[in-house]
């Protein structure tokens, strides 16, 4: 009799609670651009998601490519790797990290913590960084080292002129390096400080050099979602900034970027792009991430605005000044997509239809049902700008059904020969993908 | 260890102890909740987060203390009132534990810290009767418990 009447009164609050976490995704194809169609934000009990559970793939498994190009690992094994970066005498560099881990502040964060390990998130990262050797270009590498060991969480790395530098979480490090070497024993020297702990709840540093190479982007996320971990521990982050590569001077090129996961320089024009992340939470068709030109000096929303002037009510105090001069991306991917690397292409050395643009790696996320991303696509370039709907190019790391997760694609790059290289986190490889001018 | 005891002289229930030290962490998160609603400052929030979370399991022991207690016999009747207030309470604050997981300002404003009003109001007589839900004494003919 007592259990009756409790369940009679649980009911309806159970109702609220499902209608609550039925939020459905719409078409992801109505948010590319650079007027995605942005619907009203919601504020959920349960915000929809859906977590699909880490299988990895199976021997002979690969992500699926446009027909008339090919797909193979060209690494396998590794810890969690991020980055892939080639270096001038065409050795690649893969990167393998992941978060430093960081303490609970409330109830909320031991279940996130549950859904990120469900999610393939929480494996250890290698720290280090593996060098492999591809001579002949064949997709073979002939040599796979350990070029760099006892990282502190890295994530960026560039070579100028004799230097890597490395990104750690913490700290951007300097080492003499010269192409052709197999190892780095020596200690590396500190450039400059980074933003990074306690929290460091986005604490992927990207890089990229500028054109003359006399300085270094860096992307620093923010430390949180939306400022649930407090105002004060996002100074200085949310924001891009410019080191120099010889001194260490620091100042931020551009702020409100809430998690610019990567920056790529466009070729020929020199023009700093980024790949961002945008906030959760509010529904699964917000807010966009986006590809987008970075202008010097430019504020682009976080925390106060997205998309240029919508204004964020779980931000307070709000700043309506801040949002009056919010700039709006160039570029929506669509929501939820976690694109987590970016590089322009140089040419038609995989495919005609791939010869201006940038191509993105979706990570994929649990903040939205259906999932999205999960896939690395071509964004096509018109005079310079983004324009038109992407392509898909490296599909499945969902499998079949898509109940559960291969592989999450990160970061990519182009090698030697013009095929593009992509890092997959939770299937622990590369995947190389060469095109038509291969055969 | 001093046994509870009723008015009426027979041994009373274990649950109120539960259920006050639970009330008393739902309320609490009324006062935490207006300090953020006053500073902004997010760990006033937290800690509502953990006082409401506390409150919750309290709750549940709360339940299987009062099934001891009938088992036990400390406990014979419901006394509904207070169960209502008591029970709608939990309710709502399980809804408002929900709440309290969004991010920033809207974790408590506006609609936390109303819920955490409305269960301190539904608390308060609940425990002014003693957080007791139930009575020992067995009625007479016709009468309602």
């Amino acid at each position: 009799m007592n259990g009756t009447r409790l369940r009679a009164a649980a009911a309806p609050l159970v109702l609220a609670l499902v209608a609550a976490c039925s939020g459905q995704g719409g078409d992801p194809a109505r948010q590319y651009g650079p007027d995605p169609m942005l619907p009203e934000p919601h504020q959920y009990l349960l915000p929809p998601m859906s977590v699909p559970k880490v299988v990895g793939w199976k021997s002979g498994e690969a992500p699926t490519v446009p027909a008339g190009m090919r797909i193979q690992a060209m690494a396998t094994g590794l810890m969690h790797p991020r980055i892939v970066y080639t270096l001038p005498n065409g050795d690649i560099l893969v990167v393998e990290s992941n978060s430093p881990g960081s303490k609970p502040f409330r109830p909320k964060d031991y279940i996130q913590g549950k859904v990120k390990a469900r999610a393939g998130a929480a494996a250890k990262g290698g720290n280090r960084i593996t060098l492999l050797r591809d001579a002949d270009g064949d997709g073979v590498p002939e040599l796979k080292t350990v070029l760099l060991d006892h990282l502190h969480s890295p994530y960026g790395v560039a070579w100028v002129a004799g230097t890597l530098y490395v990104a750690n979480t913490d700290a951007i490090l300097a080492f003499p390096f010269t192409p052709g070497q197999t190892q780095i024993t020596a200690p590396g020297t500190k450039l400059t400080d980074l933003p990074a702990g306690p929290i460091d709840h986005h604490w992927t540093k990207a890089m990229v050099a500028s054109p003359d190479g006399s300085k270094l982007y860096v992307g620093v996320g923010s430390n949180s979602n939306i400022t649930e971990n407090g105002m004060d521990v996002e100074e200085g982050r949310a924001a891009i900034y410019e080191v120099d590569r010889l001194t260490g001077a620091k100042r931020i090129y551009a702020s409100g970027t809430r998690n610019p996961t990567n920056l790529a320089i466009q070729p020929g024009t020199g023009q700093l792009f980024a790949v961002v992340n945008e906030r959760d939470e509010i529904g699964p068709d917000l807010v966009p991430d986006y590809l987008s030109s970075i202008k010097d000096g430019g504020f682009y929303g976080w925390p106060y605005s997205y998309w240029g002037q919508h204004v964020d009510v779980r931000v307070h105090p709000q700043k309506p000044e801040m949002v009056a001069k919010a700039i709006k991306p160039d570029y929506g991917l669509s929501s939820h997509v976690a694109a987590l690397g970016v590089t322009f292409s140089q040419g038609e050395t995989l495919s005609p239809q791939f010869a201006d643009g940038a191509f993105v790696g979706e990570h994929g996320s649990w903040d939205r049902d259906p999932l999205n991303g999960y896939q690395v696509i071509f964004v096509p370039f018109v005079n310079g700008r983004p324009s038109g709907a992407p392509i898909p190019v490296v599909t499945d790391f969902l499998a079949p059904g898509h109940k559960t997760v291969r592989g999450r694609p990160v970061g990519v790059t182009l090698d030697r020969t013009g095929a593009l290289l992509i890092a997959d986190d939770v299937g622990n490889v590369v995947w190389r993908v060469s095109g038509t001018a291969h055969r | 260890m001093a046994r509870p005891v009723g008015p009426d002289g027979v041994p009373g229930p274990f649950h109120p102890f539960f259920i006050g030290l639970g009330g008393a962490l739902l309320m609490a998160a009324l006062f935490t909740d207006y300090m953020y609603s006053s500073n902004a400052l997010m760990q006033w929030s937290n800690f509502s987060a953990w006082l409401i979370t506390g409150g919750l399991v309290l709750a549940l022991i709360a339940v299987i203390v009062l099934l001891i207690d009938f088992a036990i016999g400390r406990a014979r009747l419901i006394r509904w009132l207070d169960f209502a207030l008591v029970g709608v309470a939990a309710i709502l604050s399980l809804v408002n534990v929900f709440v309290h997981t969004r991010d920033a300002w809207t974790t408590v404003m506006p609609t936390g810290i109303t819920l955490s009003l409305i269960v301190t109001i539904l608390l308060l007589p609940a425990g002014l009767r003693g957080w007791r839900v139930t009575a020992t004494r067995v009625p007479a003919p016709g009468e309602r418990a």
